[in-house]
């Protein structure tokens, strides 16, 4: 029942697909926000979190994060930097998504498109909800490149 | 362990940077002033009945001579007092203090009947159905789309100017507006912010902030524009009023 175990989920194989897969979705997910700030400006200001001055300054800077961030999985540098900080947006993400699911206030999210879809308030509580389940599948997807990597970095020190 | 947390800071740092230098070379319409003014930025709004939003629009110009119709307000909602007041105004719009109407008739350029319509300096705006909309339109009162500009392109009420409040050149719009209507009896004339309707708040934000620098008779169209093109009003798919 080895496979089951941690050596099955820190194998190399799993790694590398698991830590491009969360690169491209992070770099597609910034690209529409930095092709449009204003309307991810709009999309975080749904959430009725952010104070008002820092709404636009978050919409500016969030999505080169998340492309930096990105790229930075795909190519394979600065792995760990890149990982806390993927984790901690999801983190935020489901919170924030989370507060309001518990407000009633149905929003769209704006996680890969800031164009309004113009859904009806029963179908945005149901794609929060699905977009809840979405970033936990994500942070496990953080959680295993960060496993492997601690174990790998483990395995390469020499025994003192 | 230290070393990953200073390579995060250099991330946000270098993420900080290029999007101040993306945001200084973007066009209008995508640039966004770094202190945005946003009223109820952190307070959840009533759901409302109609949640189903349509935010743009492809339909055809269908230029339709409006109806004239009793002007009859048919107000439903009233603006709490107190938002958006001088104190939260953004940078350029000088603080003007709201004084009471000096005569309960708005006047017009054409002496025309819209008296129902007077100044409320105590609130930022009312809200008003299809019926007076079309009343103030048939009167050639100013209509402002707080909507995004590219949306305001593809159909608009005519004769609406674009006014997106998420875009960075808002500011200088509402100045060069209080410019053009500098005197108080300018000021007291009808204006309708309008947007997409249902829970859409662009135009709700738009007549805070007129209200902030003496525009006393600003109306939100609550329905906004899909309720507009319900009606037949008539509609321009150009990038001018």
């Amino acid at each position: 029942m080895k496979w089951l175990g941690r050596s099955w989920f820190t194998q190399p194989w799993l790694t590398i697909r698991v830590q491009l897969a969360l690169g491209a979705l992070f770099v597609i997910a910034a690209l529409p926000k930095i092709a449009d700030p204003p309307s991810f400006a709009h999309m975080i200001y749904n959430y009725r979190l952010v104070p008002a001055n820092l709404i636009n300054i978050m919409a500016l800077t969030m999505p080169w994060v998340e492309l930096l961030a990105g790229l930075a999985l795909i190519l394979g540098v600065w792995k760990r930097a890149a990982l806390m900080l993927i984790g901690a947006m999801l983190v935020v993400f489901i919170v924030a998504i989370g507060i309001n699911l518990g407000r009633g206030n149905a929003i769209d999210c704006g996680c890969f498109n800031v164009a309004d879809a113009g859904k009806s308030y029963e179908q945005r509580i149901f794609d929060m909800k699905a977009d809840v389940l979405r970033d936990l599948g994500m942070l496990l997807m953080v959680a295993q490149v960060w496993v492997a990597e601690t174990s790998r970095s483990a395995a390469a020190k020499p025994p003192l | 362990m230290k070393r990953p947390i200073v390579q995060a800071v250099i991330l946000v740092l270098a993420s900080l940077v290029l999007a101040l230098a993306a945001n200084a070379l973007a066009s209008r319409q995508r640039k966004v002033v770094l202190a945005g003014w946003y009223p109820n930025a952190t307070t959840v709004a009533p759901r409302t009945e109609s949640s189903q939003v349509s935010a743009t629009s492809s339909q055809p110009a269908a230029v339709v001579t409006p109806a004239p119709a009793p002007v009859v307000p048919t107000t439903t909602t009233l603006a709490p007092p107190n938002v958006g007041r001088a104190s939260a105004r953004p940078d350029g719009l000088k603080p003007v203090p709201h004084t009471a109407p000096a005569n309960s008739q708005p006047p017009t350029a054409n002496s025309v009947d819209i008296s129902k319509f007077q100044q409320h300096p105590d609130k930022p705006y009312i809200e008003v159905a299809f019926d007076d909309v079309n009343a103030l339109h048939a009167k050639g009162v100013l209509f402002l789309d707080a909507r995004r500009t590219s949306v305001y392109e593809q159909g608009h009420i005519a004769g609406a100017r674009p006014f997106s409040v998420w875009e960075s050149d808002l500011d200088e719009k509402i100045n060069k507006l209080f410019e053009e209507r500098s005197s108080p009896e300018q000021q007291a004339l009808p204006i309708v912010a309008y947007c997409s309707g249902g829970d859409c708040e662009d135009s709700h934000m738009l007549a805070q902030k007129l209200w902030g620098i003496q525009f006393n008779n600003v109306y939100v169209y609550k329905d906004g524009f899909p309720d507009w093109q319900k009606h037949g009003g008539a509609v321009r798919t150009r990038a001018t009023p």
